[in-house]
């Protein structure tokens, strides 16, 4: 893998505070989700690759350059903050070309840029609107519309579907996803599990300012996997499907909750478990009413690598 | 990168930079405040200028009189030093409230190049906002029949245009640095220059000579004005070095506050 | 249960009516800003010409009758008066973010979703500005009086300057809601606590300065009231009994003062709203 992004030993702290912990690991081309819960130090993270932060400690750089105080750097690198903040007495098209005039482009070339964004984004008919006036998946778009228009290598997306509606983030993903394609390298940050497997497999979880785990999230999955997986059934006869489950030997416990004719119990293969359920309960017809997991969050991922 | 190269990218950034700031700084309630603050001023100018015509007073005094002391109290020690404090403490501060340091910080653009280009903007905005009232104050109060005076007192308009226009240079880069330092740069500007300032005027020895009021005060072509006073406890220092030393306080100031903005790293709250 | 009945339901049970709402506000305040060191350090600061004070107390009843050290009425004005410097910078320091800084964060939306008025809220900002200029002010003003009674061996000096307390109390009172009143309502008009602060010692800079050109046009201090803090002076001279500064008359000196803060209530009632009409 060709590597863009390296990080070595790096920590950050504000004052006695560590937000970010020695951490290393590496990211090439295509979407890297950086996954981790309110806190755990993702947007640190993400100011310390943008170059906005210098790391307390240890080393990190861009296509083997340190990255703060670089900044010819950004010639090749476009940032989507999570902040909501904008010039914004600027319409949406003076925004982004008005950054793009930063980068040297002649005035013929800011236009077609500014245009080629806004398309990207669809916000062609807003292009002269105030942003002021914008809405909040309007202003999220107009974020990632300044950082494409200059058609970077490497794009880091803090937190870029916060606050859009269904209908936009699922335009978003899918840009994303094609930028991936592409070849750009994209590190995209959420606390939202799904949302960043919507966007790609290859994900990075950080936890308390450590990355916990690095790479494919079918890997991590499976890692997880092989601790008992927690499942919640509520149905007609709880206490005989108990009986029926209780026989198969994945099946390490099980805990009743007679107030809402329900029971937990915990899986050591949640595969095999899920494939087999619907067929035994048709076969003894038991009517399922309700069947979740408590482990299929981000918050559970977290809890078993802590673990 | 050729250094020619370099200098002209440099210089177009600084532009770049300048015109985006201009847009934010000018058109702002800032303005409108400062706008009302040079109507003030020249309302007392029409005030001087009929108590002159109409003799409203027993003791006459010359239109040099009143300008003098719209010069030495309106404009130099109040509208100068407000000006810049306002905008040059806003040129980073404003950024980082807002929180659109971001999108500068993240350009292909070395950060003293973005300072430089918003104290370009800032000397713009001042130049444009209090020299106009300089020379309409001196048009009010010497436009009429006799046209001697006018033109008698027209190179001491000529050394208080120099003299408000190199203050400017020089409070807006000190109040620049305040902007990109700390992170309350207004009371430390109003400190500096409401309390330091006055204090140390009157102080004998060397202490005077740190501040910027001392060098725009030894080259005041005003004998008469209420600022002078201070002079009468010092020695003024000579004119070619009072202004060299207001152009080197410009540039040590300005560059000190392209190092505090390139090392800085600026904590955008959430 | 519908959903819908899950939603936003009216507070049903007996509501706590009491007079000190405000009270949480100010009290927060306090907290907030008794946190901040550099505040702190400016709190100490202001209390040092209160510490020289007592040393010219102590001196004048050590070494008698000095002219320098004479204490009567004039000394606790003095006093009083050399104090405006920090109540100026206090009064900036603390107030010129109290409501620019929640205008900023859509804050006032959440405080009117709670049971307290307007009033409750302005009435809450201003406790804390009147609490932290009270400190170099009114607190050490009557505490140096009670120390110049106490420095006495005889009953004479009290006798003589029984009323100064109450001059104290009102002088001190009079530059504590001027300087909050004002703050305040400079404070709403703005989301930006640099404007706000920028503004308000603007306001008192401009006026000394315009006031300071009109006697030199018009040569008379007549036109003393135009200038914020020679109304103060004014009215302080006047409440010490000692012989006024300025030609200006007693009255118009509080009817500015009196005006001004009229206007910045109506300020404060027209800006402090929990959402703000945008025509």
């Amino acid at each position: 893998m060709t590597r863009i992004l390296e990080a070595k030993g790096v920590s950050k702290w504000y004052g006695q505070v560590i937000a970010v912990n020695k951490v290393s690991f590496s990211v090439g081309p295509g979407v890297t989700g950086l996954l981790g819960p309110n806190g755990a130090g993702k947007s640190t993270l993400m100011k310390l690759i943008t170059g906005q932060l210098r790391p307390s400690q240890g080393e990190l750089t861009l296509w083997g350059e340190r990255i703060w105080n670089n900044y010819p750097l950004f010639y090749r690198m476009g940032f989507c903050p999570e902040q909501d903040s904008f010039y914004d007495r600027m319409t949406g098209a003076e925004f982004v070309a008005a950054l793009l005039r930063l980068h040297g482009f002649s005035e013929t070339e800011v236009n077609q840029r500014t245009d080629s964004a806004l398309q990207q984004v669809n916000l062609v008919e807003a292009r002269d609107k105030k942003i002021g006036a914008y809405s909040k998946g309007m202003r999220q778009r107009i974020k990632l519309a300044q950082a494409v228009a200059h058609d970077p290598e490497l794009l880091v997306l803090d937190e870029p579907l916060a606050g859009m509606d269904p209908v936009a983030r699922k335009e978003t993903i899918r840009f994303i996803r094609i930028l991936g394609k592409e070849g750009k390298c994209v590190i995209v940050s959420s606390h939202i599990l799904h949302e960043i497997e919507a966007m790609t497999s290859n994900i990075l979880l950080i936890h308390n300012g450590q990355v916990l785990a690095e790479g494919d999230v079918h890997d991590i999955r499976d890692l997880i996997d092989k601790h008992p997986h927690h499942i919640y059934i509520r149905c007609s006869e709880p206490r005989r499907a108990a009986e029926l489950l209780v026989a198969f030997p994945d099946v390490v416990s099980i805990r009743f909750h007679p107030e809402s004719n329900a029971l937990t119990l915990e899986s050591r293969n949640p595969d095999e478990f899920y494939s087999r359920l619907p067929g035994l309960l048709l076969r003894h017809e038991i009517a399922l009413e309700e069947i979740t997991s408590p482990d299929d969050n981000l918050q559970a991922v977290f809890h078993y690598l802590v673990k | 990168m050729t250094g020619r190269f370099r200098i002209a990218k440099g210089w177009r950034d600084m532009k770049t930079i300048a015109y985006l700031t201009l847009d934010t700084l000018f058109w702002s309630k800032k303005t409108i405040f400062v706008v009302f603050i040079s109507l003030v001023v020249l309302g007392m100018a029409v005030l001087g200028r009929l108590v002159l015509s109409y003799n409203w007073i027993r003791a006459p005094f010359t239109p040099a009189q009143v300008f003098s002391t719209l010069m030495s109290t309106a404009v130099i020690h109040f509208m100068v030093v407000f000006v810049t404090l306002f905008y040059g403490t806003a040129l980073i501060s404003e950024e980082v409230e807002g929180k659109t340091l971001t999108y500068l910080f993240l350009r292909p653009i070395p950060k003293p190049a973005i300072m430089v280009g918003k104290y370009l903007a800032l000397v713009w905005t001042s130049v444009l906002l209090v020299l106009p009232t300089v020379v309409f104050s001196y048009l009010i109060l010497y436009l009429r029949d006799d046209l001697r005076p006018f033109w008698e007192d027209a190179g001491v308009l000529g050394k208080d245009i120099g003299i408000v226009f190199l203050a400017l240079l020089a409070y807006g880069a000190f109040f620049s640095l305040l902007g990109a330092w700390l992170k309350h740069p207004i009371l430390a500007g109003l400190i500096y220059a409401f309390g330091w300032e006055g204090i140390v005027s009157y102080l004998p020895g060397f202490t005077r000579k740190l501040t910027v009021t001392h060098y725009i005060q030894s080259i005041f072509p005003h004998e008469n004005a209420p600022a002078s006073l201070a002079m009468l406890f010092g020695e003024r220092t000579q004119a070619p070095e009072a202004v060299s030393t207001l152009l080197l306080m410009t540039a040590l100031f300005l560059a000190a506050a392209c190092l505090v903005l390139r090392e800085k790293e600026y904590v955008l709250e959430q | 249960m519908p959903i819908y009945d899950l939603s936003y339901r009216q507070w049903s049970g007996v509501w706590t009516s009491h007079p000190y709402r405000w009270w949480v506000i100010t009290r927060q305040g306090i907290n907030i800003l008794g946190r901040k060191r550099r505040f702190l350090v400016l709190m100490i600061l202001s209390a040092l010409p209160f510490l020289v004070r007592c040393v010219m107390l102590y001196l004048s009843t050590v070494l008698g009758r000095i002219p320098l050290l004479t204490i009567n009425a004039k000394f606790f004005e003095d006093f009083l008066s050399q104090q405006m410097f920090f109540v100026f910078i206090i009064a900036i320091y603390a107030g010129a973010g109290l409501i620019a800084n929640d205008l900023k964060a859509n804050a006032l939306q959440i405080y009117f979703s709670k049971p307290i008025t307007r009033r409750d809220y302005v009435m809450g900002k201003l406790g804390v500005l009147f609490f932290f200029l009270a400190l170099p002010t009114l607190v050490p003003g009557m505490l140096l009086f009670f120390l110049a009674v106490l420095f006495k061996s005889d009953a004479s000096f009290l006798e003589q300057n029984y009323w100064v307390p109450a001059s104290v109390l009102g002088y001190s009172l009079l530059i504590i809601a001027t300087y909050s009143v004002v703050m305040l309502a400079v404070s709403s008009l703005s989301k930006s606590s640099r404007f706000a602060g920028i503004v308000f010692a603007a306001l008192f800079f401009f006026s000394r300065i315009f006031y300071q050109i009109l006697s030199v046009v018009l040569r008379s201090t007549r036109v003393a009231w135009v200038s914020l803090g020679n109304n103060l002076t004014q009215i302080g001279d006047y409440l010490f009994q000692v012989s006024p500064q300025y030609q200006s008359p007693l009255w118009l000196s509080a009817m500015v003062l009196g005006l001004l803060m009229l206007g910045s209530v109506w300020l404060l009632h027209h800006r402090v709203q929990a959402v703000e009409v945008v025509k």
